[in-house]
C-alpha cells in the first residue's frame, strides 16, 4: 500500500514537473518563466541596478574601459581596434541580443523556428526566395577573398557577442526568449553581413511589375503623362546646373524591345514600407552663426522596440567615433568623431529588376538565352519550422539571379517564371565603408570609404572641422538604357542585360556647393543633365522642397535652427492642394452646419501639422478621399498597379482640372476634377462623424496615433501607443503612425565638436528596464540629449562603469 | 510549531539556493528535505507548499517593489490577465504546487523505510 500511495504521489509530482516545463501551443513553459530567481520578474531589474565593475572578456590585448553615462550609453576605450570592436560586441549583446539575433533570424528567413503558423513560413520563404542569405554568402566570401582586415574585426565582433553569451545566466536571458522558448545561438560575421543585406533588403523596392501592368494598361503616352520621370518643378540632391566633371560611359539602347506583354495578376514583391525615407543636410561656415559646418541627418524608418539603433562611442588612441550604430554590424552608421560627421539618406533607385524566364521543359534544367539554352542551378532551402518538420523549398538560380516566383510559390501567379536580378547577391563590403568613416579625417578618407560601399544606396552627407561640406550618392548602380528595367525584360533577349555599372566616380556627388549647403531627403539624385538613367518610383517631392527653401533662405544658423528644421511640421503638400481643392468645391457644402465648420477650420490652418491641430486630420482625409476617387478606375484593376503619385496628382489638378484623365471611363457623365473632390468632401464628412462619435477628439496627434512597435506585433504591452507629436509622411518632421525619424542628429564641427541625438526607444533592449522606452517622450518634444564626446576619465554623468579584461 | 519550522526551513531552502538552481532541483532538495525531516504526509504538503509559495511570492514582489518596473503589468496584459496581480498569485500558487508534492513525495519516500505502518490516513 505505501508503495503504491508513494509511486502515485511520485508520478503525480514528477507529471507535474514537467507540465509546468512544456509549452503548451504557443503557452511558454510556465515554471521557467514565473520562477522569480531565472524567469520573467528577473528581467525587471534595470541595468544600472546589476551594474558590475569587472567582466570577463577574453582574447583581448589589453584592459577595455566602458564608461556609461546617464541614458545607458556606452563608451568603449579600446588600445586598437580588435579590442575595440569585440568589446562592441560584447556590449551591444549585453543590452540588444534579442533584438539582434531576431533581425538576423528574419534576413536568414527563420522565423519559422520562433514563431508558429503559416504567415511566418511564407515571409521565410519569401526572403530565402529573393536570396538575402545566398548574397550574404557571396558578401562573407567576398570580405574574406578582399579584405581580410575587415573579416578578422568581424570576427573578433562575434567573438565578443559569443562570450557574452556564453557567460548569459538564465536570469539575465533576454524576456523574448522567454516567452517564446528559445535560447540565442552563436552568432557569427556571417550575421553581421546578414543584417546589411536586411538593411538592402528594407530600403529598397522596385515596381516593374506594376509598372508592366500600366504600360499595358494605359500606353506608354499616358503613363508618361501621369507617371513623368522628372516631373516639372523637382529639386534634385545635387544642385541644379552641377557640372559633371567626367566622360559618361556609353549605354546602347537596342533598337527594338520585346516587353513580355502579359497583364500579370500576381502578388508584387513587399516593398520597403511606407514612410521609410530620411533627411540630411549640411550647412558651411558662411551660413552658421559661429562659422563651423553644422550637419544633420534624420533617417524614417518603421518605429520599433528595441530601436534599430544603438547609440555608442567607440575610442581607440587614434580615433574616437559616437553616433547610432546598428546592434550586428561594427562600428557607427551615423555618427562622427573629432574631425568630421556623416549620415545617410536612401537613395532610392531601381537596382532591382526582373527577367521573364522560358524554361526548356519542366524539369527546368535549362532556360532560353539567346540561340542557347543555360543551364540552371538548384539550391534547397530547409526551412525548420517550430514543432514540426522542416519545409523544404527548392529556388532556381539563372545567372540573373533566383527565380522568385515559380509553380510552388505564389498561388494565384500567372503561368510565368521571374528570376530577380539584384546588386545584393553580389559580392560586396559596406561595412568596410563604415570602418573607414569612423577613421576618417577628411573629405579624401570620405570618398575613399564609400568607394567599397554597394547597397543598399545611400546619399551620403558629410561636413569637416576643416570646413567642408559635401553630398554623394553612393551605391553599386547599373547601367542602364533610357527606360531599362522599368519594365520586366525578357530574359531570353541578352540585349536586356544591365551593360555594367556607373563607375564611382561618375556617381553623383558635390563638394562645397556655392549656395553654401548640400541636403538630401530621397528625391532625384541630379538634375536632368546628369548622363545616366536614374528611374525610380518613390522619390519624394515635399521634404527636399521645403527643406531647400528652409536652408536657402537662412543665415546665422545654429545648431537650434537646425534642431528645430528637422521637428519642422510643415505640411507642404497641404499647403499645395488644399487651395486649390477649397476652390473647387465651391459653395456645395454651404447648408451643411458640419461642413461649414471643417472648411472654416481648414480655411484658418496655417499648414503646421502640430499635434494639437484639428486641420491636418481634416485635410488628410479630403485629400485621402479625393485621391482614391481620382484614381479609382486604376486602382480597380486586378492587376497590381501604382497610383500615380501626389504631386503629379496636384500638379494635374491645378494645370487640367477638366483634362480627360479625370474622366471615369465607365460612367456616361463626364467628371472632372471638381466632381471627385467633392466626392471626397462627402467621404470626409462621413468619416468624421463617424469619428466624433466613436473618439470625439481629432486632432492631429489622436488621430494619426504614432506607436513605436514592439518587433513581434503580438506583443502589444510592449509597444508604447499614442505617442504625442507632431509631422507625417511628406513632412520634415515625418512622424506618421508607424514610422518616421528613427535618428535624430545634429552636429556642429568646431573648434569642440558640439553634438547632440535622439531616437525614440531606449538603450535597452529589454521591456522591464527603466532604459527601455525613456527617450520617446524626449524625441516626441524635439529635444536632444548630448552626445558630446567623452573622454575615458570624464566624471560627471557617469551612471557606471566597467572593466573588461 | 513544527509546521511552521518546516514552512519557514522550506522558504529559506528556496531563497538559500534556487538563484543557482532550476526549479527542478529545487523541488528534489524540498523532497530530500521533507524526506529528511520526517514530518507527516499533509504537514509536510502544506508547510512544503507554503515554504515554497511563499518564498516564491514574497520574491516576486520585492523585485517588483525594488524595480518600480512596469514589466509584471506588461507580462500581466501579455498573458491576458490584465495586470500584475494575478501573475503574482500565479507564481505564488505555482511556487505552492511545486513544493507541496515534492515535499509530499519526500515524506511518503521516508516511510516507505519504515519498519512499522505509520498510517494515520488509512486505518
Amino acid at each position: 500500500m505505501k508503495y503504491i500511495g508513494f509511486f502515485v504521489v511520485l508520478a503525480l509530482t514528477i507529471a507535474l514537473g514537467v507540465a509546468v516545463s512544456t509549452p503548451f501551443g504557443a503557452i511558454p513553459p510556465l515554471a521557467p518563466l514565473l520562477d522569480p530567481n531565472h524567469g520573467f520578474w528577473q528581467n525587471s531589474i534595470s541595468e544600472d541596478e546589476l551594474a558590475q565593475d569587472e567582466l570577463r572578456l577574453d582574447n583581448l590585448s589589453s584592459e577595455v574601459q566602458v564608461v556609461y553615462d546617464e541614458n545607458l550609453i556606452p563608451h568603449i576605450f579600446a588600445n586598437n581596434e580588435a579590442d575595440l570592436y569585440r568589446a562592441q560586441g560584447y556590449i551591444t549583446a549585453k543590452h540588444r541580443l534579442w533584438q539582434m539575433e531576431f533581425q538576423t533570424m528574419a534576413a536568414a528567413g527563420r522565423i519559422s523556428e520562433i514563431i508558429v503558423g503559416p504567415l511566418a513560413l511564407d515571409l521565410d520563404r519569401m526572403t530565402r526566395r529573393k536570396g538575402l542569405a545566398y548574397g550574404a554568402e557571396k558578401g562573407i566570401k567576398f570580405a574574406q577573398e578582399t579584405d581580410p582586415e575587415t573579416y578578422a574585426l568581424l570576427e573578433a565582433y562575434a567573438d565578443g557577442v559569443n562570450q557574452y553569451i556564453d557567460q548569459l545566466e538564465d536570469a539575465q536571458l533576454p524576456i523574448e526568449y522567454k516567452i517564446l522558448n528559445y535560447r540565442p545561438e552563436p552568432w557569427s560575421a556571417f550575421k553581421s553581413i546578414l543584417l546589411l543585406k536586411y538593411m538592402t533588403d528594407m530600403l529598397v523596392g522596385d515596381r516593374d511589375l506594376e509598372y508592366s501592368n500600366l504600360r499595358k494598361i494605359l500606353g506608354e503616352v499616358m503613363l508618361d503623362k501621369l507617371y513623368p520621370e522628372y516631373p516639372i518643378g523637382v529639386e534634385p540632391i545635387i544642385e541644379a546646373g552641377h557640372k559633371w566633371d567626367f566622360n559618361p560611359l556609353e549605354v546602347t539602347r537596342p533598337d527594338s524591345i520585346n516587353y513580355p506583354d502579359d497583364q500579370l495578376v500576381i502578388d508584387p514583391l513587399p516593398q520597403p514600407a511606407d514612410g521609410t525615407g530620411s533627411n540630411n543636410w549640411a550647412v558651411s561656415g558662411s551660413k552658421t552663426k559661429n562659422g563651423n559646418p553644422i550637419l544633420a541627418n534624420d533617417p524614417h524608418l518603421s518605429l520599433n522596440l528595441p530601436s534599430l539603433w544603438y547609440s555608442m562611442q567607440l575610442t581607440t588612441p587614434n580615433h574616437s567615433v559616437k553616433g547610432a550604430t546598428l546592434p550586428g554590424a561594427l562600428g557607427v552608421i551615423s555618427g562622427f568623431n573629432e574631425n568630421i560627421a556623416w549620415g545617410v539618406t536612401n537613395a532610392t533607385r531601381d537596382t532591382r529588376d526582373w527577367y521573364k524566364i522560358t524554361f526548356q521543359d519542366n524539369s527546368r534544367k535549362a532556360y532560353r538565352y539567346g540561340e542557347k539554352w543555360e543551364q540552371t542551378t538548384f539550391r534547397i532551402e530547409e526551412i525548420k519550422v517550430k514543432g514540426e518538420l522542416a519545409f523544404m523549398d527548392t529556388v532556381v538560380y539563372t545567372h540573373y539571379g533566383p527565380v522568385v516566383y515559380d509553380k510552388t510559390f505564389n498561388a494565384n501567379r500567372q503561368d510565368v517564371n521571374f528570376a530577380l536580378k539584384w546588386n545584393v547577391h553580389e559580392g560586396s563590403n559596406e561595412q568596410k565603408t563604415f570602418l573607414k568613416l569612423n577613421t576618417g579625417k577628411n573629405h579624401e578618407d570620405y570618398n575613399a570609404a564609400l568607394d567599397n560601399y554597394t547597397a543598399p544606396a545611400q546619399n551620403f552627407v558629410f561636413a569637416s572641422k576643416s570646413g567642408d561640406i559635401a553630398m554623394r550618392i553612393q551605391g553599386k548602380f547599373p547601367l542602364k538604357w533610357k527606360g531599362q528595367g522599368k519594365f520586366f525584360m525578357d530574359g531570353a533577349d541578352p540585349r536586356m542585360e544591365w551593360q555594367g555599372y556607373i563607375p564611382n566616380e561618375h556617381n553623383a556627388s558635390t563638394l562645397n556647393p556655392e549656395r553654401g549647403f548640400v541636403s538630401s531627403a530621397n528625391q532625384h539624385p541630379a538634375d536632368s543633365t546628369y548622363p545616366y538613367y536614374v528611374f525610380d518610383n518613390s522619390y519624394e517631392f515635399y521634404r527636399n522642397r521645403r527643406l531647400n527653401n528652409k536652408l536657402s533662405e537662412m543665415s546665422n544658423i545654429t545648431v537650434e535652427d537646425m534642431q528645430g528644421l528637422q521637428f519642422d511640421d510643415y505640411y507642404l503638400h497641404a499647403s499645395e492642394a488644399l487651395p486649390i481643392m477649397l476652390e473647387l468645391i465651391g459653395s456645395d457644402f454651404e447648408n451643411d452646419a458640419e461642413a461649414k465648420k471643417y472648411i472654416s477650420i481648414l480655411k484658418q490652418w496655417d499648414f503646421y501639422a502640430d499635434p494639437n491641430q484639428k486641420a491636418p486630420t481634416l485635410f488628410y482625409i479630403w485629400w485621402r478621399e479625393s485621391y482614391s476617387q481620382i484614381w479609382k478606375e486604376l486602382s480597380e484593376n486586378l492587376a497590381p498597379v501604382v497610383l500615380p503619385n501626389y504631386y503629379q496628382t496636384v500638379l494635374l489638378m491645378k494645370n487640367e482640372p477638366s483634362g480627360e484623365v479625370f474622366d471615369l471611363k465607365k460612367t456616361s457623365e463626364l467628371e472632372t476634377v471638381a466632381t471627385h473632390v467633392k466626392i471626397g468632401f462627402s467621404g470626409l464628412l462621413e468619416a468624421m462623424k463617424k469619428w466624433e462619435a466613436e473618439e470625439g477628439d481629432f486632432s492631429w496627434a489622436n488621430y494619426k496615433r504614432t506607436k513605436i512597435q514592439h518587433l513581434v506585433p503580438q506583443f502589444n504591452s510592449f509597444s508604447v501607443e499614442n505617442v504625442y507629436t507632431g509631422g507625417g509622411a511628406g513632412i520634415l518632421n515625418a512622424t506618421s503612425g508607424r514610422s518616421g525619424a528613427s535618428w535624430r542628429m545634429v552636429v556642429e564641427l568646431g573648434a569642440e565638436i558640439k553634438a547632440f541625438g535622439i531616437y525614440p526607444g531606449g538603450q535597452s533592449g529589454n521591456p522591464g528596464s527603466k532604459f527601455y522606452s525613456n527617450f520617446i517622450p524626449i524625441w516626441a518634444n524635439g529635444e536632444y540629449l548630448n552626445f558630446d564626446l567623452r573622454t575615458a576619465n570624464q566624471e560627471e554623468g557617469v551612471l557606471f562603469k566597467t572593466r573588461l579584461n | 510549531m513544527k509546521f511552521l519550522l518546516f514552512t519557514f526551513l522550506t522558504a529559506v531552502l528556496v531563497i538559500l539556493f534556487n538563484p543557482f538552481l532550476p526549479y527542478w532541483s529545487v523541488m528534489i532538495l524540498i523532497a530530500i528535505f521533507a524526506a529528511l525531516s520526517g514530518n507527516k504526509g499533509a504537514v509536510a504538503f502544506f508547510a512544503g507548499g507554503l515554504g515554497m509559495g511563499l518564498a516564491w511570492l514574497s520574491q516576486s514582489i520585492y523585485i517588483s517593489t525594488f524595480s518600480g518596473s512596469s514589466l509584471p503589468d506588461k507580462m500581466g496584459e501579455l498573458m491576458g490577465f490584465g495586470s500584475e496581480m494575478p501573475l503574482l498569485a500565479i507564481t505564488g500558487v505555482l511556487g505552492f504546487l511545486l513544493g507541496a508534492f515534492s515535499a509530499w513525495t519526500g515524506s511518503l519516500f521516508r516511510k516507505l523505510f519504515k519498519r512499522k505502518p505509520d498510517n494515520i490516513y488509512g486505518a
